[in-house]
């Protein structure tokens, strides 16, 4: 009997010491992987929240585009909002149809917003456009409203009502919506008759009467509007 | 048939004690583990050493996981896994056993007294645990059920010796010489009176139980290292949410604590997070704001294949229901593998739509009108701005992020230290 009480205190403290000694051994091995950052199992890249990227986002597009955020000022190192197609066109670096190109990616995304000849003033069915159009944001970071005018009539007038035009366009959305960083998200071109017109095609286009004849006169006295879905 | 008492109790105990001392070092080993803040493969298996679970099994890890696997969660990371006075408890009542069996009629009737008496608090233990298992987890970890099988055994074990230790009459012990007066059983050999065995032994063993229980506790808190450097290095909110209506406020009297949370209806993660903040009793204490981040491509543009399909759907009612948005989520969290199947199935998200329908018929404009989808674009888009992993959950304290490593077995700690204002449960 005396043997087995000295047999069961020797394994009742083997038990111990050695249970003990392993979990002490385990906490010091973690806190060890801890303390190096020694990893056991990559965790998986885990991606960044970030505004849609489209397929129609190429390297060039994208090249042109920021060149346009950086002179339209969106790109927040600037408080400048607006720019004036020679700009665009000097910084881009690009032809009158490669600048139109660029915009039809954005057919399916974007619409036209017709104005009477001579004026800037958006009427019912293009507000409702814009409306709309903003409306469906989805991922995009950028909304770019191109205005022009007709090539009737002297340069200096159609590139003021351009302007206008443009502004008409941003201040409903501002209006409308009261968003606080409207000056960050949208980026106004304004382009004079000096610039590259529209052909009749883009009658084909979202445009804002659908109810009136299209013309290729009546096309370039407008303001194309649209999101553009590329990370920059 | 000879009075004395019988080994088989003492054995069936030894054995029952050595498979609760095997069970307890692998869930203590697997706890241990996860010190380092990573996620490690559990074991998981009735057969003690099998190979780890790399997949985790819902069970075990869900056990590991709750506020019922540890105590002082709050003051030590991961706190002290109630498996290590396990531990403890059956190496002193494996050495105990042994005792017994080595010594077999000749153990005093004390030893076998407190050993039948002390061998129920295992059990105890283990029906405190399998309740909670049953109400609380609603699942059984298998290695928590081999514990609870060796509890068992280690207390039928204890019933047989106190059994036998009271069975009167003298041991036949071969050479040895009778003690006493008491009646001699009709054999040819000499027999003895089972001993007493001395008043002081008892409490001595109790101690030494005690001692036992705690000796691998205190070694554990001994050997723990220091989190304060890691616990706030996960980021910060950039923009916060506390004034932008477009997000989901909810502040339920008595919030003390600002916090932001991102979560995915569908997400099981976000599901077993919720339910963790739930248990440690903060969910009523979070002046919250609520950022719905369905990973379902479907509405969200950051994705190009749904992870949790039907989740745009429900983020949707969520919003819809603004204030009692909290209890839309616990409903999509209720009934989450259900919804998850349905939106799988053939008919897929119109059976999600039916089904919230079913629910939450009031808001069923809400969600088909063009705002909530304006208002969604937006969650997203604050999302963005805070240039967020694309993963969920996340929970803000403050503007501090909650790291995903502290999401777990450091929740408690990790809390108390972001957010002190927070009472404890």
């Amino acid at each position: 009997m005396k043997y087995a009480g000295i047999i069961g205190i020797t394994a009742g403290c083997a038990l111990l010491a050695g249970s003990a000694f392993q979990v002490h051994a385990q906490v010091r091995a973690s806190a060890e992987r801890l303390k190096t950052g020694a990893v056991l199992q990559e965790k998986p890249a885990v991606a960044i929240a970030n505004h849609a990227e489209a397929s129609y986002c190429t390297p060039k597009f994208k090249e042109v585009l920021a060149k346009v955020i950086h002179a339209c000022g969106l790109d927040g190192g600037d408080t400048r909002r607006g720019c004036q197609p020679a700009d665009v066109k000097t910084l881009a670096s690009i032809n009158d149809d490669d600048f139109n190109n660029l915009f039809i990616p954005l057919k399916d995304r974007g619409g036209v917003v017709m104005f009477d000849d001579g004026s800037e003033k958006v009427d019912d069915e293009g507000k409702q456009m814009l409306e709309d159009l903003w409306l469906d944001r989805k991922g995009a970071r950028y909304f770019f409203i191109l205005a022009r005018a007709s090539k009737t009539g002297a340069p200096d007038f159609n590139r003021s009502l351009s302007h206008k035009r443009a502004n008409s366009a941003l201040f409903h959305i501002g209006d409308k919506f009261k968003e606080p960083d409207l000056d960050k998200q949208v980026g106004l071109l304004w382009l004079g008759n000096e610039f590259a017109q529209l052909g009749q095609d883009y009658c084909k286009w979202n445009v804002s009467r659908k109810n009136k004849a299209c013309t290729a006169e009546a096309i370039n006295r407008s303001a194309f509007v649209s999101w553009v879905d590329c990370q920059l | 048939m000879s009075g004395a008492p019988r080994r088989w109790p003492s054995i069936v105990a030894l054995v029952a004690s050595l498979l609760g001392l095997t069970f307890g070092s692998l869930s203590t080993i697997d706890y241990s583990k996860h010190l380092d803040r990573q996620v490690h493969g559990i074991h998981c298996s009735f057969i003690p050493g099998m190979p780890v679970d790399s997949g985790g099994d819902g069970a075990c890890r869900a056990a590991m996981y709750s506020p019922y696997s540890s105590i002082f969660r709050d003051k030590y990371w991961g706190g002290v896994p109630i498996s290590l006075f396990a531990v403890g408890a059956f190496a002193f009542f494996a050495a105990f056993a042994l005792y017994l069996v080595i010594a077999g009629p000749l153990a005093s009737r004390k030893s076998t007294k407190f050993f039948g008496l002390v061998s129920f608090t295992p059990l105890l233990a283990s029906a405190l645990m399998f309740t909670i298992s049953a109400l609380e987890l609603g699942q059984f970890c298998k290695t928590c059920v081999g514990i609870y099988i060796a509890s068992v055994l280690l207390a039928i074990g204890g019933i047989g010796a106190l059994v036998e230790g009271n069975r009167r009459g003298p041991v036949v012990v071969s050479g040895d010489k009778p003690e006493g007066g008491e009646p001699q059983v009709a054999t040819n050999k000499p027999a003895v009176l089972v001993p007493e065995g001395a008043m002081w032994l008892p409490p001595v063993w109790l101690v030494t139980l005690g001692i036992f229980a705690i000796t691998p506790a205190l070694l554990y808190v001994s050997a723990l290292p220091s989190y304060a450097n890691y616990i706030s290095d996960c980021g910060k909110l950039a923009k916060s949410g506390e004034d932008n209506p477009v997000l989901v406020h909810l502040k339920p009297a008595g919030a003390t604590q600002q916090a932001t949370l991102f979560v995915d209806p569908l997400c099981p993660t976000c599901k077993a997070f919720h339910k963790r903040l739930e248990a440690e009793k903060v969910m009523d204490q979070l002046d919250l704001t609520l950022v719905l981040f369905p990973l379902d491509n479907e509405c969200n543009w950051m994705l190009d294949r749904a992870l949790h399909p039907g989740s745009c759907i429900v983020s949707k009612a969520v919003l819809c229901a603004d204030r009692r948005g909290l209890d839309v989520l616990e409903w999509a969290y209720d009934n989450q593998d259900k919804i998850l199947e349905s939106a799988k199935a053939p008919a897929g998200l119109v059976n999600v739509r039916a089904m919230v329908r079913e629910k939450w018929g009031n808001l069923d404009a809400c969600i088909d009108s063009k705002d909530t989808k304006v208002r969604l674009d937006k969650m997203l888009h604050y999302i963005v701005d805070n240039k967020l992993p694309v993963s969920t959950p996340q929970l803000f304290l403050g503007d501090t992020r909650l790291c995903d490593e502290d999401s777990d077995i450091g929740l408690a700690f990790t809390l108390r230290k972001l957010a002190p204002n927070l009472r404890q449960p």
